[in-house]
């Protein structure tokens, strides 16, 4: 046995196979990549603060979020003259400005997440078995999602809300039927790719059924476009409650939203800016935080994808 | 410092707005440039309801009587004098040698015209109840008219200084409400010089405008524009190409004080703001607790009235206890029964009526989102728990008229009208609004409503609302208020019937 880390003399002589298999794991390389990466990892840190936030809401919020007091409205932040009582200051109805944050990160990424599940698992069973059978149910999936991709999505979740009112079940269900179609179009050109590969013609040849094959050789190796597609319409479904809020159509008060808190702040705005600037920034980062580790999991689980 | 820093770049901000825009504006021009909030839907005043209407209404045309906003009084505008020949009859003698704004002569043709258009259904007049009362109109001589009523109706002169006004009879024939829309001709102290549907009025000076109660207008031309957000409007008003705005909220109009750059007038309005419950039981709810006047009750009492209206009314709202508004005749505030806020009475009353834990309801609103989360915020410190639905008035109006409202925060204006019965007795008298349907209400309103006797139509309204406001059918909250910001040299003395009086303003 050579021991080549020891004895550095000896380096230089080793073979350059048996180098590569005493180079790092792809365990190793992939968590230096991760670390290398910086955007994914402001937006996991982010993130996960994020995420902490609104699980631990109720401990960290310094008020009641619903609790309305009307002595003490529209009180300046901390940084604009206001006091440590009410660190974001107050909103139109004198409730804690930071407390409604803190619960309005809640909905928000309840919202995403549940909305980005629902479309997930609707698209990618449409996307997968359209890409895997191709044919005639290829034929109609590319149909629906054609039809789908005609359809702009915040006129129908706004018609579809006006009819049905607003509430948090209803936007989740609405924007969970609604964005799908990235899903599909992603998943359906990712399996047929995978489709063709040795292991899966393996698979089929040593007589595995076709759920077999689509959930242990297909699913593992799109699951990383998957991965990227979901946090894009994370995104996209956090920006569409905001707008369908602010338009009064999403979440009704007095649930805290911050769409809902921007449009309540808006009539102010020349006055009391502050009151539409802080939840707009908060949606702002938080979006960043979510696009930006996406990408960033793009870039780290495939390398190769990446110019 | 911060603030001050905001200040100027929102000066900065106006400043570079005003260079981008041609300032038409000001006393030297002498042009009054003035903004609308919501959209006209036509200037011909019996085809729109709105408040921006009423406004071009008294501005364009008249009516046979005039009623002071100041002093309540009715004085002869178009007609010269009146009397009632009997219970249903009304005799004008007509004031001579007015013309209309295109040269026609006011006489009697034009008030029997007007009268026969508006009073027949099949006209379509969008406010039925501000004409429905008149039967016909007959000419006795040139300037002699008598309009016939279909039953008694008190109330016939304050409408007839109010909504009625008189068209020319040759012009309208040919014209009709669209053409009267678009080219407005009235006797009024201003005539329309120009009309872009919805979106732009001007008006010009009446020089020859007769010795009318309104007064003679001073200001040559009014530019009206229809802005609908505040913000711009108030940037406008910064950079100068505004001179008045109205309506404006509470908290803009404050900060706007401030600045010292503003008169900013408040003058309280008729329109009064008050939650509707289901007492009839008419809804689809399951048990229905607001069948229960305890819980009718318990809801009346939940509600810091005073501190939303210090708070976020302010001006010259009011907290209100009865279903009408105080200054309306008939509506007497001594016999209503009030209610303090007192949110452990309250709960008490819900916990007696088989609620100690509350319960859920659908809580429906239209305007005012903010008064209407103030108050489902109040609501559910004491137990009910609100599912909050906006909805547009029309649409909360068709769900209402349905009956499948259980709580609801609504807003009555009485279109001006200083008399109860233009309120009380339009919601309690089991038309299709009525929640209560309450017999006993009933049979008052009927008896208030018809009585020609001053004296018998207090005591009625006055048992009615004794018996509302005992039976919580409703909770009255507040007055509203409207606020008029307007530069420093337009002299201007608002009104409180919520009608910009262009007739009225002057420059300093």
């Amino acid at each position: 046995m050579t021991h080549a880390d020891s004895d550095p003399a000896n380096a230089i002589e080793i073979d350059p196979l048996l180098q590569e298999v005493m180079g790092p794991t792809p365990g190793q390389l992939l968590r230096s990549r991760i670390v290398g990466h910086q955007g994914l990892v402001i937006g996991v840190v982010v993130l996960t603060i994020m995420v902490i936030i609104a699980i631990f809401a109720p401990l960290i919020a310094p008020h009641d979020p619903y609790a309305q007091s009307l002595m003490a409205r529209m009180k300046p932040p901390v940084f604009l003259g206001g006091t440590w009582e009410h660190p974001l200051g107050t909103d139109h109805l004198g409730r804690d400005y930071l407390s409604r944050l803190i619960y309005g990160a809640r909905v928000s990424l309840l919202i995403g997440v549940i909305a980005a599940t629902i479309s997930g698992v609707i698209g990618t069973a449409m996307g997968v078995a359209a890409g895997y059978f191709g044919g005639k149910v290829d034929a109609v999936v590319t149909f629906l999602i054609n039809v789908r991709l005609a359809m702009p999505v915040v006129l129908v979740a706004l018609a579809v809300v006006a009819i049905l009112g607003g509430s948090l079940t209803v936007v989740i269900a609405v924007l969970g039927l609604l964005l799908w179609d990235r899903f599909a179009v992603v998943m359906r050109a990712s399996t047929r790719q995978v489709r063709e590969r040795e292991y899966v013609a393996a698979a089929r040849a040593i007589g595995a059924s076709t759920p077999r094959i689509l959930l242990t050789e297909i699913m593992p190796n799109i699951a990383n476009n998957l991965i990227v597609v979901v946090t894009l319409e994370m995104a996209h479904a956090i920006l569409l409650e905001a707008a369908l809020s602010f338009l009064g159509l999403g979440v009704q008060p007095p649930t805290p939203s911050w769409g809902l808190m921007v449009s309540e702040g808006k009539n102010m705005m020349l006055f009391e800016p502050w009151l539409v600037l802080i939840p707009g920034a908060v949606l702002f980062i938080l979006v960043l935080a979510i696009n930006l580790m996406g990408d960033g999991l793009r870039d780290v689980t495939a390398p190769e994808n990446r110019s | 410092m911060k603030r001050t820093s905001l200040k100027l770049s929102i000066a900065a901000l106006a400043l570079s707005a005003a260079g981008a825009m041609p300032v038409l504006a000001d006393k030297a021009s002498d042009t009054l440039n003035v903004a609308f909030t919501k959209e006209l839907e036509n200037v011909d005043s019996y085809f729109n309801s709105s408040r921006e209407g009423v406004v071009m209404q008294r501005a364009v045309w008249d009516g046979l009587i005039y009623r002071d906003p100041v002093t309540n009084e009715y004085k002869g505008n178009l007609a010269e004098s009146w009397s009632w020949i009997d219970d249903t009859t009304l005799e004008f003698k007509l004031r001579q040698g007015i013309t209309f704004h295109n040269g026609e002569v006011f006489n009697a043709d034009d008030v029997v015209y007007t009268v026969n258009f508006v009073a027949d259904e099949k006209s379509g007049v969008k406010t039925q109840r501000n004409v429905n009362w008149m039967k016909s109109a007959e000419k006795i001589d040139d300037y002699t008219v008598r309009i016939h009523l279909k039953e008694k109706f008190p109330a016939a002169i304050e409408f007839l200084s109010g909504p009625v006004s008189m068209y020319p009879n040759e012009y309208y024939a040919e014209a009709g409400p669209s053409g009267m829309g678009l080219k407005p001709v009235g006797t009024g102290p201003y005539k329309v010089t120009e009309v872009i549907p919805g979106q732009h009025f001007k008006l010009e000076k009446n020089e020859n405008y007769h010795d009318s109660p309104k007064g003679q207008p001073t200001i040559s031309k009014i530019d009206i524009r229809t802005i609908p957000d505040v913000n711009t409007q108030i940037a406008e008003l910064f950079s100068g190409s505004l001179d008045m705005i109205w309506q404006t909220p509470a908290d803009q109009a404050e900060k706007l004080a401030q600045m010292g750059n503003f008169t900013v007038a408040n003058e309280s309005t008729m329109r009064v703001g008050y939650l509707a419950m289901d007492a009839a039981g008419r809804s689809s709810m399951d048990p229905n607790p607001f069948t229960d006047v305890r819980v009718r009750r318990a809801v009346n009492h939940a509600i810091d009235r005073k501190a939303i209206v210090d708070n976020l009314l302010k001006g010259s709202s009011k907290v209100i206890n009865t279903p009408c508004f105080p200054s309306q005749f008939g509506c007497q505030e001594d016999k209503a029964v009030s209610y303090d806020y007192d949110p452990e009475k309250a709960k008490a009353l819900l916990a007696e009526a088989g609620y100690p834990d509350g319960f859920k309801t659908e809580f429906y609103a239209y305007r005012n989102r903010d008064y209407a989360e103030a108050i489902a915020s109040y609501l559910n410190a004491v137990g009910i728990d609100t599912d909050f639905k906006m909805l547009q008035y029309s649409a909360l109006r068709e769900l209402n008229m349905k009956g499948e409202v259980p709580l609801s925060f609504m807003t009555w204006g009485s279109y001006s009208i200083n008399d109860a019965s233009a309120m009380v007795s339009q919601f309690f008298k089991h038309g299709s609004l009525d929640d209560a349907r309450d017999d006993q209400a009933l049979a008052d309103l009927t008896v208030a409503d018809s009585s020609t006797n001053p004296d018998e139509r207090i005591e009625y309204y006055g048992k009615a609302i004794n018996r509302i406001t005992d039976q919580a059918f409703w909770a009255p909250m507040f007055s509203y208020n409207t606020n008029y910001v307007f530069k420093t040299d337009v002299d201007y003395q608002p009104t409180p019937d919520e009608v910009l009086r262009f007739t009225t303003m002057k420059w300093k």
